[in-house]
């Protein structure tokens, strides 16, 4: 096999291998659960059930419809504001050394740690949750422009000039699309982490979505069922959404970012 | 298409298509429940905890009664949720620990206590197969409560004192109640108090056993009242002497006999209130049947003037607020005066 063996790879293989690797984590899993006699884990097959009752109950793809809701609109926030203030924060040097240091501060703070804020300034509503998707989101999208914007070869802003662009068309033209690469990139792993921060966002008193459900799971006594089913369910949601953003860097404006691998 | 079509044809797509499924499934878009009659009604928080069950029970008769309830219930999952909700004026009324109330009180918030959720209803849960008799076999053991600001953790205080020990004979670890069986079942914790049904759970699936419940150590105990915002009472307060009678009937409902009580069990385990296992409710309300009772529920001044001294012994209170602070016991002077509700249920 080659090195970097993406040569090697087949339509066939890219769907068995990973079905290969899906069926013996839920081996490894079942075993583990025979063996150890663990009361709490549920086994794969439990978990199952647990999907097929939520379905009948109708529950799934309510959930499912109030996540995937709240991570859009806290999401697509997040881009809207995150990729133009990362494109300028980038561009303008002394805008850049002022809000620097406060987008830091900002930064590393969970979103578990503004639930309190959000509950008392959004109360109980969808507002609070997407409050919390978008701050989660937001950080990633804006230092992957400014990275963009800050790392771009300095040989396309001087053929650039050299072809009298300036202002809004230089911006336009070359900066964001030179950017793209690295934000879509940064897109992608804000997507992750929106998703991922989902459970959290929801553990405000919502009483819907995929996060609602585990914690709701939590009080209804032994459903440790209901818990594993909810996390399947946003792992397997979460594997999807990686895949459609995927589908972007096969454009033409994205895809010579990624040239060095083809 | 290019990026750009392409992204902005499939975003908006996306956004209408769930935007519109989530106001269906969720919000209630085009449902004939939704309309003005929800959005005028005012809201009352809850936990899905037997201390609670007097809010769920006045909500299902009114409804079942007039077709049509007074309040909107909103089911929290965890107390720091539910008193941040309250505090952000999101409801005005709400059912809570007695000390987190009278400790809020303390701290300028404008809330008063109304009347009681119920009695007793607590327990100290260990391992069946531990060596755990009495309080004296917990020296040097973990024991779980579910908050700083809960009756139950005053509770062992006042175990520990009748047992001539004090709180560093033991370790006291703070944990949400429905995470309190698992913990116990993988010996993470040697013994666990919390309101019910979290305890009888352990119980019901053959892991735990009562140490000791509230009524054999603080008879009468208190856990969870009914609070309001004092604005509420200033200006509504005909609604909050609707409300606290409502209340009053569904506890005096609840203890009038047992089918009620089996009655309740069935639709607060449904997934508008509770979301539990009917068997867990209808054990917790039975097994024995004064493990938590919903009568004797006026506000009592020794009662509220145990838990300030408590209180203020274990570090929770100031001693700053009191009785006539943070109770308002004029809504039910007698309890005798209010009759349970005239409902027989769906008998099968």
């Amino acid at each position: 096999m080659e090195l970097g063996g993406e040569k090697t790879v087949n339509g066939k293989s890219r769907i068995v291998l990973p079905l290969c690797v899906g069926v013996a984590v839920l081996l490894v899993w079942h075993i583990a659960v025979r063996i150890s006699h663990s009361y709490l884990t549920p086994t794969p097959l439990e978990v199952l059930r647990g999907i097929a009752e939520l379905i009948q109950k109708g529950l799934l793809f309510k959930y499912m419809a109030a996540s995937l809701f709240r991570v859009t609109c806290g999401f697509m926030l997040a881009v809207v504001i995150g990729v133009p203030a990362g494109l300028l924060l980038g561009w303008f040097q002394l805008a850049f050394q002022a809000f620097n240091p406060m987008l830091q501060i900002l930064r590393p703070i969970s979103p578990i740690a503004w639930i309190p804020l959000a509950i008392s300034w959004f109360g109980i509503s969808d507002a609070a949750p997407i409050f919390l998707i978008f701050l989660a989101s937001v950080f990633p999208i804006a230092v992957s422009a400014i990275a963009a914007v800050q790392n771009m070869q300095p040989v396309y802003l001087r053929a650039a000039r050299n072809f009298g662009l300036s202002g809004g068309e230089l911006f336009r033209q070359v900066i964001f699309r030179a950017s793209l690469p690295q934000i879509i990139t940064g897109i992608r792993i804000a997507l992750g982490v929106a998703w991922l921060v989902v459970v959290a966002a929801e553990m405000i008193a919502v009483n819907s979505g995929l996060g609602y459900l585990i914690i709701d799971a939590r009080n209804a006594g032994k459903r440790y069922d209901l818990i594993v089913a909810g996390m399947v369910m946003i792992g397997l949601i979460g594997l999807v959404l990686d895949l459609i953003v995927r589908q972007l860097e096969k454009f033409d404006e994205v895809r010579w970012g990624y040239a060095s691998r083809e | 298409m290019t990026l750009k079509r392409t992204v902005t044809v499939y975003s908006l797509g996306w956004i209408v298509a769930i935007t519109l499924l989530h106001s269906v499934l969720n919000l209630g878009l085009f449902s004939a429940r939704s309309g003005a009659t929800t959005g005028e009604k005012y809201r009352i928080g809850f936990l899905p905890v037997t201390c609670h069950l007097t809010c769920p029970v006045t909500d299902f008769i009114n409804k079942q009664q007039t077709g049509k309830s007074i309040f909107t219930p909103v089911r929290f999952n965890g107390w720091p949720e539910l008193k941040e909700a309250f505090l952000s004026g999101y409801m005005p009324a709400t059912f809570i620990l007695a000390p987190m109330a009278m400790a809020l009180r303390e701290q300028g918030v404008p809330i008063k206590i109304v009347y009681l959720g119920h009695r007793d209803g607590s327990a100290v849960m260990v391992r069946k197969d531990s060596q755990i008799y009495r309080m004296e076999d917990l020296r040097g053991k973990r024991v779980a409560v579910p908050n700083r600001f809960s009756n139950q953790r005053l509770l062992i205080f006042r175990a520990l004192k009748q047992a001539g020990m004090t709180v560093n004979d033991i370790t006291l670890v703070e944990m949400p109640p429905p995470d309190m069986p698992a913990a116990l079942y993988s010996r993470a914790v040697d013994a666990v108090s919390s309101g019910e049904p979290f305890m009888a759970q352990t119980e019901m699936d053959g892991y735990g056993r009562v140490l000791w419940l509230t009524k054999d150590v603080w008879p009468n105990f208190i856990s969870c009242v009914l609070a309001v915002n004092e604005d509420m009472i200033k200006n509504h307060r005909e609604t909050v002497q609707e409300l606290v009678n409502g209340i009053a009937r569904s506890g005096k409902w609840l203890d009038q006999t047992m089918d009620h009580r089996m009655e309740a069990a069935q639709f607060v385990s449904g997934p508008e209130y509770y979301n539990q296992n009917p068997r867990l409710l209808s054990f917790v309300l039975s097994k024995p049947p004064d493990r938590v009772k919903y009568t004797n529920l006026t506000l009592v001044r020794k009662d509220f003037e145990e838990i300030e001294a408590l209180g203020l012994e274990s570090g929770i209170l100031k001693g700053t607020a009191h009785f006539e602070d943070y109770a308002d016991p004029s809504f039910v002077t007698d309890e005798n005066a209010i009759n349970p509700w005239n409902w027989e249920g769906k008998k099968p």
